[in-house]
């Protein structure tokens, strides 16, 4: 008897599959800054996931240990990572290719290992809890509507809502931005700092500039992610999410927004969707499966479109 | 006496053990077409590169338009009004001949995020006006019909003329080009060469090159600086210079009677 290699039935749990587009999402968000000092600047940051965890416990520490409101904690927490965004940048953006990664990453080892240590503020690794009490209220309400339209159990509904708009809303702006004088200069940094610092540009203010709406955007990005696991501990925010969103970022295209959420989405459909296939083998060697899976999903579609799913031919090409 | 534009005295510069420029003085002409030549590693790039903010000199001064210009940085100085082309050319390669030009034009509040703010409405409209100018200069330069190519796409030579047009949009009151013709064939060359000569008479620009061409320096220069060892040795007029002994010995050899 033939064994059924992939089951078909939980790929109709749509319940799943929204959770699956909700974290989609947050990492489409998250590379979104990524793609901004990459793809547009040519800043290689490595430290994306430091900003994100500055962003996220900044948002919870205010609200659960000094009681303030989100409405006002979420712009501050928001502003608390621009600003890490800046002093990392300052020294760093000095350095030039491999040095300012490095630099990045040492930025973002330094936040996690501070979230574990600084137990009094942070919780440590125990975590801090209770910062979405707007949220839950919010949620509440928002299935209420969905239960007069027969959708009263799908939970996952205003989260996976919330994250793609918010996405859309983010997208919208950086398009924006790439099309103005302003995103001109950063691609001319991006393409040779030299030529725009003799045409009169400032490159080491675009550049922290960049890093800092970056760090803005990663921002949001732990926002929602601490509103998905309803936790905030330093285990989440490791380097691991970073190196997720540069395969995102290279799945998509460097260079183009809109394939950052063509990216996320294909990498978690195969990385969940592995999870489906049926072998006569145990969990962790099942688990191990599905990351060979999508290294090999990643190595073919570097070989069909070495640009990128979104990314332009011209570009890399010129580049090169 | 001519009036000055710009000046440099008792330059230094040590890279390690190298003093790559040592003690160099010496003046340009407003609206001179200048050269500076010398044997390689003379010091003349170098020169350049520390005028220009892109490499911070030891000590010295230089003046732009009696204002020191010493140790400030890149942008700073190009937007005092001296702009450079480099040895080579750096066309920004993913990016459009226009949107090469457009980047170039000085005084764009919409290149800042606050600026964008506050002329939300009115940027587009300072675009135009800059793209009109840049149309403009790129058919000056024959590249109107490559405007939409980008910039990696063009040939050595359209690379030349496109770094020298897009030099010209940010309005350089002093414009120092490393090495204008090299790699560049002949009726490119000379077109280059008309276009300094052009741009001298209406615009009023100074030009400051590198040069090995004798030739061309002769025919195209008011005023020559000659550089050894880091050391500016002669100055002048081309027909003075080419007689000097010192020039002789150091850079021209004894053939520099061959040149017309």
């Amino acid at each position: 008897m033939i064994p059924h290699l992939i089951s078909i039935a939980p790929f109709g749990h749509l319940d799943f599959w929204l959770g699956v587009g909700i974290v989609a999402g947050i990492y489409a968000i998250f590379t979104l800054g990524l793609q901004l000092n990459v793809g547009f600047t040519g800043i290689v940051n490595l430290g994306q996931a430091g900003f994100m965890a500055i962003g996220a416990y900044a948002m919870a520490i205010l609200i659960v240990n000094y009681g303030w409101s989100p409405w006002l904690a979420l712009p501050v927490a928001t502003l608390v990572a621009m600003l890490a965004g800046v002093i990392v940048g300052m020294p760093a953006v000095r350095l030039r290719g491999d040095y300012l990664a490095i630099a990045t990453i040492a930025a973002a080892e330094i936040v996690q290992s501070t979230a574990q240590n600084a137990i009094n503020l942070t919780g440590g690794n125990n975590g801090l809890l209770g910062f979405d009490a707007a949220w839950q209220t919010i949620q509440i309400w928002a299935l209420g509507l969905l239960a007069t339209i027969g959708l009263g159990q799908m939970d996952q509904i205003p989260l996976f809502a919330l994250t793609w708009i918010t996405f859309g809303a983010l997208l919208v702006i950086l398009f924006t931005l790439q099309h103005t004088p302003w995103g001109r200069v950063l691609r001319a940094i991006r393409e040779n700092e030299d030529a725009a610092e003799a045409l009169g540009k400032n490159a080491y203010a675009y550049k922290i500039q960049s890093l800092a709406l970056a760090a803005a955007i990663g921002a949001i990005a732990g926002y929602l992610l601490a509103l998905n696991i309803t936790l905030i501990y330093p285990g989440t925010y490791s380097a691991d999410f970073t190196f997720i969103g540069f395969a995102i970022l290279v799945l998509g295209g460097l260079g183009s927004y809109s394939g950052v959420a063509l990216g996320s989405i294909l990498l978690w459909f195969v990385l969940e969707g592995a999870r489906f296939i049926d072998l006569p083998l145990s969990a962790d060697k099942v688990a191990a499966l599905r990351l060979l899976i999508v290294g090999l999903v990643l190595i073919f579609i570097m070989a069909l479109r070495p640009q990128g799913i979104l990314g332009k031919r011209e570009e890399m090409v010129l580049r090169g | 006496m001519a009036d000055t534009i710009f000046a440099v005295r008792d330059l230094v510069k040590s890279f390690g053990g190298l003093r790559a420029v040592d003690g160099a003085t010496f003046e340009v002409a407003r609206g001179s077409i200048t050269a500076l030549i010398g044997p390689n590693g003379a010091g003349k790039t170098t020169v350049f590169n520390l005028a220009t903010g892109f490499i911070r000199p030891d000590r010295g001064a230089i003046e732009l338009e009696g204002h020191s210009v010493f140790g400030r940085a890149p942008h700073t100085v190009a937007r005092r009004g001296m702009g450079r082309t480099f040895q080579i050319t750096k066309a920004l390669a993913a990016m459009t001949v226009l949107d090469n030009m457009m980047l170039a034009a000085p005084d764009q509040p919409a290149e800042r995020l606050i600026g964008l703010a506050t002329h939300a409405f009115t940027w587009r409209r300072q675009e135009r006006a800059i793209r009109e100018r840049a149309m403009q200069l790129l058919e000056r330069f024959r590249l109107a019909s490559l405007a939409n190519s980008y910039a990696g796409t063009l040939s050595g030579g359209q690379r030349k003329l496109l770094e020298f047009a897009r030099l010209l949009m940010t309005r350089p009151r002093l414009v120092l080009l490393d090495e204008p013709l090299a790699g560049v064939n002949p009726v490119l060359g000379q077109q280059i060469l008309a276009h300094i000569h052009e741009l001298r008479t209406e615009q009023g620009i100074t030009f400051l090159f590198i040069e090995h061409d004798m030739e061309v320096v002769m025919n195209n220069a008011d005023s020559v600086i000659v550089m050894a060892f880091g050391k500016v040795i002669a100055s002048g007029l081309p027909s003075q210079v080419r007689r000097d002994q010192r020039v002789i010995d150091a850079y021209l050899g004894a053939h520099a009677e061959d040149v017309a």
